[in-house]
């Protein structure tokens, strides 16, 4: 597990653009992936040290994607968002390390990724 | 030791004085209320199952408010000025007075009110005792009637008649609404000429036939039975009772019921009049814009988070030689993103509540200091602004606090945003018997008497403030929605250019 690089797997590609820009500005090492079919496969072999994860995504939901992680034992914590309301309940429900609803404040998204690099 | 049995004894004598005193207040069929003059606006903090009854409001909706929620908008009678100059005087009053029930039937109040002193003679309670007396009032105002239409003659009486059956007939036939008119058997008497088309059915197959036998049995209903069956015993209409059936030569149709029973020149009629409304399109309109702020305030916080996301970026890349120019634009941008984001959280909250999926995490907290950090938060945002807060709860509240958070924060804006720029905004929170309170008072433009009610409704504005204060008018219907999912009421009250109160009360034990 790399503690510098992060995994963003996220259907839209202005966020996943914004979130690149931005992560990569604070000297985190992204690598982006804008079909969840594909997620599991990518974070096996970039193991990353932490993935953030959208949950509202065609074919399979980020909480799905969480529960195979689990599933398959990857142990990087995972921090997911959504616009929706109910997302809370499904990112805890899932077992998600943390949950930030869209949209989100940089700083505040920051802090989480680096406490949750930090464990 | 002696002395220890004595007053044990006179312990358990005194709960059992206590013990029966309640069951007896239980028993009565006078209704007893108890206001507490100690406390702001007077509020009820006691009523008895009678006074219930007699008001037909639930105790939920009682607790915590003015006595004068009775009179509706009643409010010229004389009455009146007596109960106000004995409470102001701290002595005992007894009037007859025209009050309203909660569906707004007028019945008449004979109203006894005494004073509750302590050692030292100040008023601390009233009780209030009332009985309703409409069928005494009434059978006086009949007979005075009678008396009267004793000097008019016959043929006055059928040319007026016939008249007015005329008058109602041509009325009952253009009216857009199917109407019915059944005896005291819900045997069917007319229909008018909408209904006969909205079903598809003959006058033949209607008429004479009773209302549960119509069609394939759609108004065979045991709970809409039960209701009909109430109107003419009690009086109490049937109010926009919805049936959704497969119904006979229509199909699946949504349909609105209202039924009363018939009144003719001030007296009542054995007979019942049912309306019915189409009201299946209505819904699902409703229902696709529903649907729609749903997906596009969720589908808009997608693109509107990449954009927070970079606003913030350009704020920290910002060079350290940019213009102040540049950077007033930018900040000033943030801060309209900032409100486009608070809107869409309003739109999304209404797509919520409509589609009834705004769910109540309740968690104990504690509630003033929910309030203390909730005005000190609009202090922040409102620094030229003075808030007031006034009493205490000391309450662990079993609730939503984000939600009640929301109300709070919403009721604020709205008095700064209504009220002159240097007056007071007061906050007053008390414990009421076991309901909690929250009054938000301001100082501004108020709320004229018809607008009240309505100010609670989805998208209403008042019409000369939309002109001058832009907004979709959902914030207090977002409260309304919050409150009466906690349990709770939330009213207005105001006087055109004199300000304006909302209260809101919880009850504890939820």
């Amino acid at each position: 597990m790399n503690n510098k690089k992060i995994l963003v797997c996220d259907d839209d590609p202005g966020i996943l653009e914004m979130l690149e820009l931005i992560l990569e500005e604070e000297g985190y090492e992204v690598v982006l992936e804008d079909k969840s079919v594909n997620a599991l496969k990518k974070i096996k072999a970039e193991a990353p040290g932490l993935v953030l994860l959208d949950i509202w995504m065609p074919v399979i939901s980020g909480d799905q994607v969480l529960r195979a992680m689990k599933a398959d034992g990857m142990p990087m914590p995972v921090l997911m968002y959504s616009a929706s309301t109910d997302g809370k309940a499904i990112a805890n429900a899932a077992g998600a390390d943390e949950f930030l609803a869209k949209p989100f404040d940089i700083d505040v998204l920051l802090n989480s990724v680096s406490r949750l690099l930090e464990r | 030791m002696d002395e220890i049995t004595y007053n044990t004894k006179k312990a358990t004598g005194a709960k059992l004085d206590l013990e029966l005193l309640s069951k007896v207040m239980d028993a009565t069929n006078t209704g007893i209320v108890i206001t507490d003059n100690g406390l702001p606006d007077n509020p009820i903090i006691y009523c008895n199952p009678a006074f219930e009854k007699i008001s037909g409001y639930s105790r939920n909706e009682i607790i915590g408010h003015n006595c004068r929620f009775l009179q509706g908008k009643d409010r010229t009678q004389q009455q009146r000025q007596t109960i106000a100059n004995a409470i102001a005087n701290g002595e005992p009053c007894n009037v007859e007075i025209r009050n309203y029930t909660k569906t707004g039937k007028l019945f008449w109040n004979e109203l006894y009110i005494s004073p509750v002193k302590d050692e030292s003679g100040k008023v601390t309670h009233f009780i209030g005792v009332q009985n309703d007396v409409s069928s005494r009032k009434k059978s006086q105002l009949e007979l005075e009637m009678a008396n009267s239409e004793m000097e008019k003659t016959i043929e006055q009486r059928t040319q007026l008649y016939k008249e007015s059956q005329e008058y109602l007939t041509s009325i009952v036939e253009t009216i857009r609404e199917s109407l019915v008119v059944m005896d005291k058997e819900y045997k069917i008497l007319s229909a008018n000429n909408h209904f006969l088309h909205t079903f598809k059915v003959s006058l033949n197959e209607t008429k004479g036939k009773l209302l549960f036998e119509l069609g394939n049995g759609q108004w065979d209903i045991p709970e809409l039975r039960k209701m009909m069956e109430e109107i003419l015993p009690t009086n109490n209409p049937v109010l926009d009772y919805e049936v959704e059936h497969e119904f006979p030569h229509i199909g699946k149709k949504l349909m609105l019921l209202n039924a009363h029973r018939i009144e003719l020149e001030g007296q009542y009629k054995d007979w019942i009049l049912l309306a019915i409304e189409d009201i299946t399109e209505r819904r699902a309109i409703q229902q696709r814009k529903d649907d729609f702020l749903s997906i596009a305030s969720h589908e808009l916080k997608t693109p509107l988070t990449t954009i927070v996301g970079y606003m913030q970026m350009m704020e920290r890349l910002m060079p350290e030689n940019a213009t102040d120019k540049f950077k007033n634009v930018v900040e000033k941008t943030g801060r309209y993103v900032q409100r486009l984001n608070q809107l869409l959280s309003e739109l999304l909250d209404v797509s919520r509540i409509q589609t009834g999926n705004i769910e109540l995490h309740r968690e104990p907290f504690d509630f003033d200091r929910m309030v203390v950090e909730t005005i000190e938060g609009m202090r922040g945002a409102s620094p030229d602004r003075t808030i007031e807060l006034s009493g205490k709860t000391e309450i662990f509240y079993n609730g939503d606090e984000s939600h009640l958070i929301q109300v709070l924060n919403n009721l604020l804006s709205n008095a700064i945003k209504y009220s002159p720029a240097k007056s007071t905004v007061g906050v007053q929170i008390s414990k009421i018997s076991d309901f909690l309170r929250v009054s938000v008072s301001d100082q501004g433009m108020g709320i004229a008497t018809d607008d009240q009610a309505k100010v609670f409704d989805r998208f209403y504005r008042v019409g000369e403030v939309q002109r001058d204060y832009p907004g979709m008018g959902i914030g207090l219907y977002i409260c309304q929605q919050i409150i009466s999912n906690h349990g709770g009421t939330i009213w207005v009250e105001s006087e055109k250019g004199r300000g304006s109160v909302f209260n809101f009360t919880l009850p504890i034990n939820n």
